[in-house]
């Protein structure tokens, strides 16, 4: 392995567009099914998501070699990037409209456009939701379909990052619910109350599911099998990642969490503290995971490359410059 | 129908990666991008019996390629000839075929502007052989040895041809469904 091919800002994005879809996909199912008609505790999760996508999606250009040709993703039928950015397109359309539709109620001069388009708000976000569910599954799919890398190609990669997305999402709305812009009534109070009581207990049980799926993926990975898998894992398990993976994901990320959530009641441990260190985890895990990029090494290779990026070599070419070398 | 492969004799390989030089030099490569490394786990066995074998590496070019059907752009794409290369103005360096190749043969330069990076990877000398159709890639024609040898298997009088009918080759990691095209004869020890 030479070097890590894609860069902390392709880790951030998966975070970010998991994170946007997880918001949105809940927001679409409370607001449909569980409490309809009070639309507005909604708007500030949704302005949340879209400023998670715009970030990712800023991150995910910039990453580029080619930032200018961004487009040319949408040139080929084959690959799945492609389906990544429709679907991350189409959800930040929707999540705008519906964020329009109640604009009006923090700054009426948007009135107009908020009543053409209150309607078809409950709409725009089952669309939103429905494609947020389309995104967070797609982020760990992508990784799974490479399947020169062997801690990625597991079915249990894309099962990991949805959980973790809707759980990170349900922090983010725990957070956010009833801001910006909607105003405060009592009814929209009690709303939002309720959300909050229910989310309580859903984010329990994904931060469970969280916790066993990935402790299954990782430990079957290090217990068995592929030589490289392998040699991954054990590096989460004991290795260079073990206090990350133990401290940071496993027992702050998720243990901690957990037991404000089931201890914590209604104080700040369990409304604040305890979402933002299930972000935290969420945003730890995907770059754990890019990270773990290993490759089935041909015999020799890692020796080669060795030498080749050995301080010598490595001074040799840092000192060359762009154009130097052509004639 | 044309079809290159190359096929490389251990037995005959030194090491002395002339063909990686030659390779660098001729489709002037920045510094950190080698198409065709020659690998070795170094010298094997307890004195006075060992042995040292070299790997030469390069694309495979895979009859069923892992880095063509998932690059968003098209720039990565397949030749009827199987040659496997990427169009530098399509690219937009996502670098998903990066991670897809289960071989590792193909990055970006770090060394070029920011603003302009694209995938590379060995290709078959495309460029030289549209100039010349009988032209054999750079690493091919330096190699003194011999070891690189390069042709159409479609054609049964070539030299790859004859030597895939009849010595063993091995290939390389053909558990991923590739098909990859680079044949090795395996050079089975004895030599220092
Ligand atoms: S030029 Fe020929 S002998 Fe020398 S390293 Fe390359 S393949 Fe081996
Ligand atoms: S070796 Fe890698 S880069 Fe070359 S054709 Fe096969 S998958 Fe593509
Ligand atoms: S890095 Fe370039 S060639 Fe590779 S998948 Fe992306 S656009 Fe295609």
């Amino acid at each position: 392995m030479k070097h890590h091919y894609w860069e902390p800002p392709i880790a951030l994005y998966l975070f970010l567009g998991g994170l946007a879809g997880g918001i949105l996909f809940l927001s679409a199912i409370f607001n449909s099914f569980v409490i309809p008609g009070y639309g507005e505790i909604f708007a500030m999760p949704v302005l949340i998501s879209l400023v998670c996508v715009a970030i990712g999606c800023v991150f995910l250009i910039i990453d580029l070699g080619q930032p200018g040709v961004f487009w040319r993703v949408w040139t080929t039928a084959t690959s799945i990037i492609k389906w990544g950015a429709t679907f991350l397109v189409i959800a930040a359309v929707f999540a705008l409209l519906y964020l329009l539709a109640y604009l009006d109620q923090a700054w009426p001069i948007f009135a107009p456009l908020s009543q053409l388009l209150l309607p078809a708000a409950d709409f725009f976000l089952i669309v939103a939701g429905f494609f947020g569910l389309c995104i967070m599954m797609y982020t760990g799919i992508m990784l799974s379909t490479l399947k020169a890398h062997a801690f990625w190609a597991t079915p249990a990669l894309p099962v990991l990052f949805t959980i973790s997305a809707i759980s990170t999402g349900c922090a983010a709305v725990v957070l956010s619910i009833g801001g910006w812009p909607a105003q405060i009534t009592l009814e929209s109070l009690l709303a939002a109350a309720l959300v909050l009581e229910i989310l309580h207990i859903v984010d329990i049980v994904l931060v469970i599911a969280e916790l066993i799926v990935l402790l299954t993926m990782v430990l079957s990975f290090a217990g068995a099998g592929n030589v490289t898998a392998k040699k991954a894992a054990m590096r989460w398990v004991k290795g260079s990642y073990a206090l990350l993976f133990w401290v940071g994901m496993v027992f702050i990320g998720l243990l901690v969490p957990l037991m404000m959530y089931i201890g914590g009641g209604h104080s700040a441990a369990s409304t604040v503290v305890a979402p933002i260190l299930v972000l935290c985890g969420g945003c730890l895990l995907r770059f754990m995971v890019v990270n773990t990029d290993d490759r089935a090494d041909i015999p020799g290779e890692i020796r080669y490359y060795n030498r080749v990026l050995s301080s010598n070599g490595q001074e040799f070419t840092t000192k060359w410059e762009y154009g130097k070398n052509l004639f | 129908m044309t079809r290159y492969v190359m096929v490389i004799d251990q037995r005959r390989c030194i090491g002395c990666h002339s063909c990686t030089v030659a390779c660098r030099v001729w489709n002037k490569l920045p510094l950190d991008i080698i198409y065709n490394p020659v690998v070795s786990e170094g010298v094997q066995g307890t004195w006075p019996n060992v042995h040292r074998n070299w790997t030469p590496l390069l694309c495979m070019h895979c009859e069923n390629p892992e880095c063509v059907p998932c690059c968003p752009s098209g720039a990565s794409q397949q030749d009827d000839d199987g040659t496997v290369w990427v169009d530098p103005k399509k690219c937009l360096s996502c670098k998903v075929c990066v991670n897809a190749c289960p071989y590792g043969m193909r990055d970006a330069s770090h060394m070029e502007n920011r603003m302009h990076r694209f995938v590379r990877k060995c290709t078959f000398c495309r460029d030289k052989r549209q100039l010349d159709p009988d032209a054999q890639p750079y690493c091919v024609e330096t190699c003194h040895q011999k070891a690189r040898i390069f042709g159409d298997l479609d054609d049964p009088n070539s030299e790859v041809s004859k030597l895939i009918g009849s010595v063993k080759t091995d290939r390389i990691f053909t558990e991923f469904g590739t098909e990859p095209q680079i044949y090795y004869i395996p050079c089975l020890g004895g030599q220092a």
